[in-house]
């Protein structure tokens, strides 16, 4: 397949953690992405200088992707770059691949399988079992997805080349993005019942607690992501008042 | 010595979130129990990081959106909270956090502002440079986590005393206060989960799940 | 109305046109118009996958111009995308889109692109070519998103 040597390889996957460390308003994911990809190009433009440079700079430009899914741009553009294509057509398969990748992460990593695992965590935990429990379940099944997604894509990007559309076609990560969605769901009804009649919970506190909490729940339910914010401003500021108030008297 | 510890902790937390590695030990779950154990109570570290996470659920580190930052809170929350007894220090520190974590993803901003100054864009990046600038900002983002987490603790820590033995409520209404805040938190999730009447339906399922649960625990 | 919108945007088929624009619009398909993309089967499949269920396909201006009034008589909903004002302009030539309405969302920075609004930088080329579209009996508005506040064309070239 590609003329890549293993060492490089997986020298830019190892690299590829790093994607997000020089993140800015300006070329976004572009500089990490030329950093990952460097190990490869060096082996790639071995003895020839030059194009090493210019490949580099090309691929430091405005990039911008799902940080675990930009591993299947990085596995293709290796692929392309040890294929010899022209830099145009690189910079091409860049932009096409960019959207779909940001999208499709988002929606599958940050808004269902982070919170599906953390609601597990957190079900857990008040379900009473053992905190290590908690814990260690949350952070070894994330891991088993997210590193298992980077290797994936980074594979798939160095087999399929510029045609790695076809290979997300039919991995249908947005089916697999519904079933998460619905095991979140699931796993939140569990959560709130946990909260509501566990040890520590809102029942334990006293059954206006219980009434409160579940108007919370509903209002929030109703009124989304804008009422986030207001509702960290209100706890602070109670908690603030409490402490002023129960100091000065 | 302490301080130092918590301070590199935060700043290694940080850097998880979004610039290196993104495993999410970042998340107020695992930053919670991993920093209560360095302290020594590694069940209110837990309890806190509980009650951080069912906050910022419904938060995380996308594209180039401002959003709270979680390690640093609750490093500073723990931090703070551990350094009193009474019931009055779990919501002290998580209301320290709250506050932290919107400080936190301000200086994200500023910082992701300023790597755009010094990051090389297409004519400019030679190997040496780029990856100079890289590691530049991978250090920036560790001493950002660490300040930040360090200036939290010393206001947390000179500000909770006083709050902790003022605190008029009781273990029980302090819990109840935090997670009533939590479940809007809960409610905002269910919402963004989307695909209503099914949703709700597995969502419901859960619940009697939950109860049913709780009741053959205990 | 089976063209719902048609819209110049660099993305093409992105979470602002899907999410945004399809979720109010509700279209059976897309259809992205580009002499380039028409030809080249990987990109294609890249775009393809932002559209989700949705029916998309891609046609050179050509082709577009002989099937436009079966689009615009047919009972399929559909959202016209192409990637630059000029595409737009070479479909309209000859009053094909008269009496349409042309929507301009995104296009991001170039060297010789100056901007306009957050989400829209032109160049002087294309300034004349959106006058240009104006002459051929289009009306020109930028607009992000639906519920976003409407640029007209006037104020847009006056900047």
């Amino acid at each position: 397949m590609s003329r890549v040597p293993r060492g490089a390889l997986w020298s830019s996957f190892a690299r590829s953690f790093l994607i997000q460390g020089s993140w800015n308003y300006r070329t976004m994911q572009g500089s990490g992405f030329a950093f990952a990809l460097l190990p490869a190009l060096r082996s790639i433009f071995r003895g020839r200088p030059g194009e090493l440079d210019a490949s580099v700079a090309r691929h430091a430009e405005h990039f911008n992707a799902h940080p675990y899914l930009s591993n299947l741009a990085l596995g293709a553009v290796v692929r392309l770059e040890a294929d010899g294509e022209d830099g145009d057509d690189v910079r091409r398969f860049k932009t096409a691949v960019r959207g779909p990748l940001g999208g499709l992460g988002d929606s599958l990593v940050w808004a269902s399988w982070l919170p599906a695992v953390s609601l597990a965590a957190l079900a857990l935990y008040w379900l009473g079992a053992p905190g290590w429990l908690a814990v260690a379940t949350f952070v070894v099944v994330y891991n088993v997805g997210h590193v298992g997604l980077r290797a994936w894509g980074f594979r798939t990007g160095l087999a399929e080349g510029r045609w790695v559309g076809r290979s997300l076609g039919r991995a249908a990560l947005g089916k697999w993005t519904e079933r998460v969605r619905s095991a979140a769901a699931l796993l939140l009804g569990v959560l709130a019942g946990t909260v509501l009649a566990g040890t520590g919970g809102l029942a334990d506190a006293g059954p206006t607690w219980g009434v409160l909490g579940v108007a919370a729940f509903v209002v929030g339910d109703l009124a989304g992501h804008r009422l986030w914010r207001p509702t960290a401003v209100v706890v602070v500021v109670v908690v603030a008042v409490l402490a002023t108030w129960g100091w000065a008297s | 010595m302490e301080l130092l510890l918590v301070a590199a902790i935060g700043g290694a937390l940080a850097l998880d979130a979004t610039s290196a590695g993104q495993f999410m030990v970042s998340r107020p779950l695992v930053a919670g129990a991993l920093t209560g154990w360095v302290l020594g109570d590694p069940a209110q570290g837990l309890l806190i990081g509980a009650v951080l996470e069912l906050y910022l659920l419904v938060s995380f580190p996308s594209g180039g959106s401002r959003f709270p930052e979680g390690p640093t809170a609750t490093v500073v929350a723990v931090a703070t909270a551990g350094a009193m007894a009474g019931p009055g220090s779990v919501p002290t520190g998580v209301a320290m956090g709250l506050v932290l974590g919107h400080v936190g993803g301000m200086s994200i901003s500023l910082l992701r502002r300023l790597n755009g100054r010094f990051v090389p864009d297409a004519p400019g990046a030679s190997p040496r440079r780029l990856v100079a600038s890289h590691l530049l900002a991978l250090g920036l983002d560790f001493a950002r986590g660490a300040a930040i987490t360090l200036a939290g603790v010393l206001v947390g820590r000179l500000a909770a005393p006083h709050a902790v033995a003022a605190w008029p409520l009781g273990e029980g209404d302090s819990a109840g206060l935090l997670l009533v805040g939590g479940a809007v938190s809960a409610g905002i999730m269910l919402r963004s989960l989307g695909g209503f009447r099914r949703r709700r339906l597995l969502f419901t399922a859960g619940l009697a799940l939950g109860l049913i649960g709780i009741r053959l625990l205990s | 109305m089976p063209l719902v919108l048609l819209r110049v945007d660099e993305r093409l088929i992105h979470g602002q046109v899907v999410l945004g624009w399809g979720s109010a619009l509700r279209p059976d398909r897309y259809i992205v118009v580009d002499d380039q993309l028409a030809e080249s089967g990987w990109e294609q499949d890249l775009y393809r996958l932002g559209a989700g269920d949705g029916d998309t396909f891609f046609v050179g201006v050509a082709e577009a111009r002989e099937r436009f009034p079966e689009w615009r008589a047919g009972a399929e909903r559909s959202i016209l995308l192409t990637r630059d004002v000029g595409t737009m302009l070479a479909l309209a030539r000859g009053g094909l889109l008269a009496g349409e309405s042309v929507n301009l969302g995104g296009l991001h920075h170039r060297p010789d692109r100056k901007q306009v609004l957050t989400y829209l930088n032109l160049s002087d080329e294309e300034m004349h070519q959106l006058a240009s579209l104006d002459a051929e009996g289009v009306a020109v508005s930028a607009r992000d998103l639906p519920d976003a506040a409407r640029v007209t064309l006037r104020s847009l070239l006056g900047s």
